[in-house]
């Protein structure tokens, strides 16, 4: 079956589907501790709320900056920095099914390199998503990646820091 | 072919142009790119990530200096004929021919989204050779990660944006080339 998500013509907030980028973090905040020498439960938990903090940091930096860089889009499609966000972060999804082969199949207690793709990649692909929404200039893809880089990075320190 | 507005920009220029802004390049500038210069890019990529691979063996004992030898000769078989055959399984199932894009840019788009594992695996390779890093895994595998966007933008391109379809093959061709990689190197180790 041939899906379109994300380009449906006049497709409203409603439909936008963010909760797969959600899962993704979700997915990630539960390996990281799998790459720790030794599982603990209190830092699974950490791990998870670190994780869907970032997630929810993540997607409404990107939804703000994009409303707040594209104001007369906002004008005449309110809700084109939602959409654009949620069709750009379905391509963490790779990401994270690699993350997942690489733990179990292979064996490596690398994840972070994942989760820090998963999130540069979905950032500037909203950023694309955006522009072809109506947003103008690069600055829609290059503010995206920057504030996602910005947010892995301290997702990264903060995954360093867990017991 | 079916891409636009042919430029005077540098082929390197559109290369490194792969990296920032994917989706532009495979839309309109990859005319000009002949498949035998993108296939250089991939080579040389996976030959430098490869090589490293190598290079982590030899200084864990693991291997010796034939076997890093191998390794990068390897690498460079898996970045131009595994990627050549990669592009074409891709435009096949994607039926990219019924929009006008021909095996020739399939491979070409393909292989040269390995700009970005370009420019990690030289970096590695620096910090392999200058510092004795271990560096396959953080700088190899991280750029093979980056190249994942624009191969997502050119399967998207080859399928007429058919997201979910692009979203799997992506998946399918980082899965295969990672396990490849994990295959190749306890073969090479």
């Amino acid at each position: 079956m041939e899906t379109r998500l994300g380009y449906a013509a006049g497709a409203g907030p409603d439909g936008v589907k963010i909760w797969p980028a959600y899962l993704c973090f979700i997915i990630f905040g539960i390996l990281m501790p799998f790459s720790k020498p030794e599982f603990k439960f209190t830092t699974l938990l950490l791990s998870l709320i670190i994780a869907i903090a970032v997630g929810f940091m993540a997607v409404n930096i990107l939804i703000m900056a994009f409303n707040s860089g594209n104001a007369d889009l906002r004008q005449t499609d309110g809700g084109f920095a939602r959409e654009a966000v949620g069709s750009g972060m379905l391509f963490m999804i790779p990401f994270t099914v690699l993350a997942i082969l690489a733990m179990v199949v292979l064996g490596w207690n690398a994840i972070m390199p994942f989760a820090s793709a998963a999130v540069t990649t979905a950032a500037a692909t909203a950023g694309t998503e955006a522009m072809k929404k109506g947003a103008q200039g690069i600055k829609n893809v290059l503010i995206p990646t920057v504030a996602a880089m910005v947010v892995s990075t301290v997702w990264m320190l903060l995954v360093g820091i867990l017991p | 072919m079916n891409a636009i507005a042919p430029t005077a920009e540098p082929r390197w220029k559109t290369a490194l142009n792969m990296i920032m802004n994917p989706g532009e390049i495979v839309k309109n500038q990859m005319i000009k790119i002949p498949w035998p210069y993108s296939l250089t890019i991939s080579g040389l990529s996976f030959m430098l990530f490869f090589l490293q691979t190598g290079l982590d063996l030899l200084r864990s004992g693991q291997a010796t200096t034939g076997t890093v030898v191998l390794m990068a000769m390897l690498g460079l078989l898996y970045g131009t004929a595994g990627i050549a055959l990669l592009a074409v399984m891709v435009w096949a199932l994607s039926q990219a021919e019924q929009r006008g894009l021909d095996m020739e840019w399939a491979i070409s788009t393909f292989a040269l989204g390995y700009s970005a594992t370009f420019v990690y695996a030289l970096s590695g390779l620096i910090f392999s050779l200058a510092f004795g890093w271990k560096t396959a895994v953080a700088f190899g595998v991280t750029g093979l990660l980056w190249a994942l966007r624009p191969t997502m933008f050119t399967i998207k391109q080859m399928s007429g944006d058919r997201v979910a379809f692009s979203i799997a093959m992506t998946t399918l061709c980082g899965a295969i080339l990672l396990m490849g990689w994990a295959l190749l190197g306890k073969f090479g180790g």
